[in-house]
């Protein structure tokens, strides 16, 4: 068993009082805490440090965690000898359990009432990032997991979990999808956890999503804006050719319908959000001595004024 | 080896009475019928039914509660506090979709 120095954790010395822990735990929560916290490694840090408050907030814990001696964090290590039958630790394995575990099983072997009432299985959220492609078509995703499970005594046991998880046509950035039973396995005839899988939408090189609508940019060369064209632009369910109409301007919206992510449910023919390309006016980085020409004939002959509106 | 596949539910799809909340989040009934009352989490609303009929949930009340039940146990929040906080944060998420839209309309190199 490797070991966790829960006082660094915390930042905190071995003699802190019950009050310094809940102010330091308060602070730390609500730095790392993943619902409230933009700092990157959020989440790993949070569980790090409620694991080390569950254990130092309760006396009887944390007698029997000063009880295991000061180690070098991730040092192998072994309890005392008759540290598991002085603290109720019941039967357990020092080779395969991690410490966390042994902590939240700790008096399971004192035999008392309620011992084998039924616990659920724990509930567990991972973040799915899928392709807008994905999302059009639907797709499968590989899980893999460290459930946490009670064994056949009511211990506590790390099971490492593969399965595939169908994801329908139509999720959409933000959605969440439930996958019941997938987690944790209940205890004396609890029900399983759930699985929840928070879908987002990975970055496309063409294409940004709002919902179900989708959006991208439609370059147009200055010609093209004024004289109008037919062009052919991706989408992703095959390219499509396009109408621009004469006069158009930066900025303008030519919709697609039906030409987005489809709904939830939705089959082949079923509805789609839209697709809108928004339009770009590109001009040329390099001009041949033929194209300056022409644009000095266009600038000496038209009487467009783009600034008229500043007089 | 053969993995099994596994079918997944739209969260939107969930039709929830208020025991099976409790039992999916968590959550105490009691503190769940707070949170209801003071309209942190909604009712799902019941098209042509009696007034009299057993209130019922759709999966947005499942984030809720689970969001809530989170944070009672991770920062010792009583429910008046609870109710702020939820309500700041529905209004947090409302805000990060419309952003979410308006960047996606916003043209390449603008955002």
């Amino acid at each position: 068993m490797k070991y966790k120095d829960y006082y660094a954790t915390m930042g905190l010395e071995r003699a802190a009082s019950e009050e310094d822990i809940k102010k330091a735990y308060r602070r730390l929560a609500r730095k790392y805490h993943p619902d409230v916290s933009k700092e990157p490694d959020a989440e790993e840090q949070f569980k790090a440090v409620a694991e080390a408050y569950q254990t130092l907030k309760d006396p009887q814990k944390r007698a029997a965690y000063d009880q295991l001696g000061a180690h070098r964090p991730g040092e192998e290590f072994q309890p005392p000898p008759d540290w598991g039958t002085r603290f109720d630790a019941g039967a357990f394995s020092a080779e395969d359990l991690d410490l966390a575990d042994l902590f939240a099983q700790l008096h399971a072997g004192r035999g008392r009432p309620g011992a084998s009432r039924p616990r659920a299985g724990m509930d567990y959220e991972v973040a799915v990032p899928i392709t807008i492609e994905q999302a059009y078509q639907g797709t499968q995703v590989d899980l893999e997991l460290n459930l946490q499970e009670y064994d056949e005594h009511g211990g506590l046991r790390r099971v490492p979990q593969s399965f595939k998880a169908r994801i329908p046509r139509g999720a959409s950035d933000g959605q969440r999808l439930r996958v019941p039973g997938k987690g944790g396995k209940g205890a004396n005839g609890g029900r399983a956890g759930d699985l929840y899988l928070n879908i987002s939408l990975r970055p496309h090189q063409w294409y940004r999503a709002d919902g179900h609508d989708l959006y991208m940019d439609v370059p147009l060369s200055p010609w093209e804006a004024v004289l109008g064209t037919t062009i052919e632009v991706p989408t992703p369910g095959g390219p499509v050719r396009l109408r621009v109409p004469a006069g158009t301007r930066a900025g303008q919206h030519l919709r697609l319908p039906g030409r987005g992510l489809p709904h939830p449910r939705s089959d082949e023919h079923g509805s789609h959000g839209d697709l809108y390309g928004i339009v770009q006016i590109v001009v040329p980085s390099v001009v041949s001595d033929a194209d300056r020409a022409l644009y000095e004939q266009l600038a000496a002959s038209a009487s467009f004024d783009p600034r008229a509106h500043f007089v | 080896m053969r993995m099994e596949l596994s079918e997944v539910v739209w969260l939107e799809e969930h039709d929830l009475s208020l025991a099976e909340l409790a039992e999916i989040s968590g959550l105490p009934i009691a503190v769940l019928e707070d949170l209801v009352a003071a309209g942190a989490i909604e009712t799902r609303p019941l098209h042509g039914a009696a007034g009299s009929s057993p209130e019922r949930f759709g999966g947005t009340a499942i984030r809720t509660a689970r969001t809530a039940q989170r944070w009672i146990q991770d920062f010792e929040i009583d429910a008046r506090g609870l109710v702020l906080a939820l309500s700041l944060l529905d209004r947090v998420e409302r805000l990060e979709l419309q952003l979410r839209a308006l960047r996606a309309r916003l043209p390449d190199g603008r955002r």
